[in-house]
This record gives C-alpha cells, sequence and structure tokens, in this order.
C-alpha cells in the first residue's frame, strides 16, 4: 500500500463514538466494532491525511513500533477496500 | 449478566406494496395492518430508539416509500445520529425523491430486483416493475448514495444467479446480496412453490463463491445460505431479543420480523408501551432471551452462544413450540420435518400472489 494514498471513507459509511468511548464503524445495514487503536486510525481518515501521517499518529499515541503499526493500518485499511467501505486513492 | 443493548430498529412503516412477490416474508393477514402508526408516533418512537442505544434503522414494509412522510421519518431518526437504510423495491424513487431522501439524511438504499431479466421479474413480481427498477438503480448510482442489491433466491430464478451478479457489476453497486428464500409469511405459505432443488443450491453457492474471488475489492457479495439444506440453524437475528427490534406497521413490537406468527406470545404495541420497557422487560422479548430458555440439547451444546438456539419462528412454524428445538439442526428431535420439506422442490405446486384482500382465501 502506498504510503501517500490519502484514504477516505466510501459513502454511507461513518464513525461513532459512544460516550464511554468505545467505537464502532457503522456501513450499510451494520455495525463493525472496532479496538481502540482501529478507532483512533480511523477517526484520523479524512481524505486529506496521507496513509504514513495516520501510521505516525499512531505510534504516538500507542507507543509501539512503527512496522507494527504499519501492519495493523494497512491490514485494516485493506479490509474495509476490500468491501468497500473506504477508498485508497 | 451483562448489558443485552439492541442495535437495529426495523420499521415496518406499511405492508403496502404494489408488487405481489411469493416470497414475501410479510404475514398473511395484510389486511389487519391498515391502521399504521401515524408520524408522531414513529417519531417517538425513534426517539425512544436513539435513548435505548440503538444505532441502526431500517425503513421497510411492504413499501416504506409508500409512506408520504418517509422523508420526515428519516430527518428525525438522522438528527438523533442514527444510521438509515431504506429497503425497497425501488418502483417511486424518481429523481425529486431520491433528492428529498438524501437531503433528508439517508445514509443507504437497498433496492430488491426478482431477476436479471424483464420477462421473468415481472412474472416473479406480478406486475410490470423490472425497468422502472433499472432506472431506479442508475438515478440511485448517479446519486452517489450507497446502495445495495438485493435478490431472493427460489426454485425460479436461482439458475440466473450468474446473470444477477453480471447486473450488479454493470451497474458499478458496492454490494450484492443473494438471499436464499427464507420461509416465513407468504413464503412460508408457497414453499412448495418456492424450494430450490438441492442441485440449485450447490451451484449457486459454487457461482457466487467464485464470483465473491472474482470481484473482490469491486463488488461485496453475500450469499445467504438456506437453512433447509444446512445441517445446523442459522444463528437467527443474532439470537432472540439480543440485537434487534422490529415495529410492525401496526405498532406491535416484536424480536423479529417473522415474529407475529408465533402465537403462542403476547406482544406488546409502541402506542402503549415505551421501547425500554418492551426491550427489558416485556414478555415476548425476554422468553428467549439468552441460553436459560434452552431445551435439550441445545442446553448443552457448545454452539449455544453461536447459534443461539437457531429461529423461533421456524421452531413455531414446524412443531408448534416456539421453545423447541430449531428444526433446521440435524440434533433435533423434528430435523426429519425438514429434510421432508426439502423433496418439495422437486413438486410444482402453484404460488399464491401477495395480496392484501385475498388474504383470507390464500389461508
Amino acid at each position: 500500500m502506498n504510503a501517500d494514498v490519502r484514504p477516505v471513507f466510501e459513502r454511507g459509511v461513518r464513525l461513532r463514538t459512544e460516550d464511554d468511548g468505545s467505537a464502532m464503524l457503522l456501513v450499510p445495514e451494520g455495525a463493525i466494532k472496532l479496538n481502540a487503536s482501529a478507532a483512533a486510525a480511523l477517526a484520523l481518515v479524512n481524505g486529506e491525511r496521507t496513509l504514513d501521517e495516520i501510521i505516525t499518529a499512531i505510534c504516538t499515541r500507542f507507543d509501539v513500533a512503527d512496522s507494527r503499526a504499519r501492519d495493523d493500518v494497512t491490514t485494516l485499511f485493506e479490509r474495509l477496500r476490500m468491501r468497500r467501505l473506504l477508498v485508497l486513492p | 449478566m451483562t448489558e443485552v443493548r439492541p442495535l437495529s430498529l426495523l420499521c415496518e412503516l406499511t405492508y403496502r406494496c404494489n408488487l405481489q412477490c411469493p416470497y414475501c416474508y410479510n404475514p398473511l393477514d395484510l389486511d389487519g395492518y391498515r391502521d399504521e402508526l401515524d408520524t408522531a408516533t414513529w417519531q417517538r418512537v425513534i426517539g425512544e430508539a436513539a435513548d435505548l442505544g440503538i444505532v441502526q434503522l431500517g425503513f421497510s414494509g411492504g413499501e416504506p416509500t409508500l409512506r408520504r412522510d418517509l422523508g420526515a421519518l428519516i430527518g428525525t431518526a438522522a438528527s438523533r445520529g442514527l444510521y438509515t437504510n431504506l429497503i425497497t423495491q425501488g418502483t417511486f424513487l424518481d429523481a425529486a425523491r431520491i433528492a428529498e431522501l438524501a437531503h433528508a439524511g439517508l445514509d443507504h438504499i437497498q433496492i430488491s430486483l426478482q431477476a436479471p431479466e424483464r420477462e421473468l421479474a415481472d412474472s416473479i413480481a406480478g406486475t410490470v416493475v423490472h425497468e422502472r427498477k433499472l432506472e431506479a438503480i442508475a438515478r440511485v448510482q448517479q446519486s452517489g448514495m450507497a446502495l445495495t442489491l438485493n435478490c431472493v433466491l427460489h426454485r425460479n430464478n436461482h439458475d440466473s444467479i450468474a446473470d444477477v451478479i453480471d447486473l450488479a457489476v454493470s451497474f458499478g453497486v458496492r454490494k450484492l446480496e443473494l438471499a436464499n428464500v427464507q420461509f416465513y409469511g407468504w413464503a412460508y405459505r408457497n414453499r412448495g412453490g418456492l424450494m430450490p432443488t438441492r442441485e440449485q443450491v450447490e451451484r449457486g453457492l459454487q457461482i457466487a463463491t467464485e464470483a465473491k474471488r472474482r470481484l473482490a475489492g469491486q463488488l461485496e457479495i453475500v450469499y445467504v445460505l438456506p437453512d433447509y439444506f444446512e445441517n445446523r440453524p442459522k444463528a437467527c437475528m443474532h439470537g432472540w431479543g439480543r440485537a434487534f427490534m422490529t415495529v410492525a406497521p401496526n405498532g406491535r413490537a416484536m424480536p423479529c420480523p417473522g415474529a407475529a406468527a408465533i402465537a403462542s406470545l403476547d406482544f406488546e404495541n409502541v402506542r402503549e408501551r415505551g421501547l425500554a420497557y418492551i426491550w427489558n422487560e416485556s414478555s415476548a422479548f425476554t422468553a428467549y432471551r439468552g441460553t436459560n430458555w434452552m431445551p435439550d440439547p441445545c442446553r448443552t451444546c457448545d454452539r449455544r452462544e453461536i447459534d443461539w438456539g437457531g429461529c423461533r419462528c421456524q421452531a413455531f412454524a414446524l412443531t408448534g413450540d416456539a421453545g423447541a428445538v430449531d428444526p433446521a439442526c440435524e440434533l433435533s428431535p423434528n430435523h426429519d420435518v425438514i429434510v421432508a420439506l426439502r423433496a418439495t422442490g422437486d413438486r410444482h405446486p402453484t404460488l399464491v400472489p401477495r395480496r392484501m384482500r385475498e388474504a383470507a382465501s390464500a389461508l
């Protein structure tokens, strides 16, 4: 996955954060429960930030190695792209 | 006990529909649902749903676009942050209506198809609709709104799955549901004529699986298995009273859209009770929640929190006891009933078209 793609949600996909801090991705006729790091990565998706910027932010926030954050974030994004919930232009 | 919270509410706004699909899961006594909830009551219910933590709202029926207040109801839901889905057959979606619903905040539309080509589609729907549906699909795609196509599969259209997939690809839609017919309501009445053959079911799965691989990243395909041909039951509604609520056009609140058929249960009405009471305390919602109600062998089954005992409506329809093991399970003492029903796929009884007024004679 190219480091300077700027991920953006497809129409009809929304991140929802609950009062207790938990989050889910609302999609057509469904809701995907998210763990804290997935929710943090998706909260940064706005069509402007690059994949690299999102990974760097996750490294800082969760104190994990760059390679680990890169694997996790690209796996998540790729999974959502395959379901046509996320665009990686 | 961990808190059980509903995530999804299906608002069945009306059972009126201009189509006559014999596989409809609506109840046979459609005429008994003409006293529909008014706009203000639906808006109160939607507010109660948001208070209860529900995040997904479906508007369905019948044909929900027959309600002129659909846009207003979507607006109420959107103002409370709810995700809204419109489940429609699409024949009333002209450009102005699509714009109105999008403006109100609609997130997603699902349009049903009867078949990939006009002659077969119109014969299944019992009226001329296919071309109008194709026009609606093109318009929704043009609007940019999230769109899913859905095709209910049965004996008369099962062999055209590949063409349904091609049609979805040609429109560039994101998601296609190929749903083997489930036998509730009119579909249960017509099961003899709708039951696919085992060959159709197996070939359909093969085609869908191959297309899923080939089209990954382009078109998401969901193939809903026919549980009459499975060895274990489906996790119906993710468990009774665990995630879903349905409100019928007359205000009756149920754990699933088919539950009205369970004569042994007493369902509360949203005209008299709030959704929170109905979810947390009503006898119908608590009757089969969790695992305590389960008979053997469900009670000790290692899948009891995977399939939640299967489908209560199916247990009632086939055994007369909503608390029985779902006969779709090969461990059910009544599994032979399902096995015998599979064989009706070899016969060709006449299908009774779904109609409002002639329901009594159809019974």
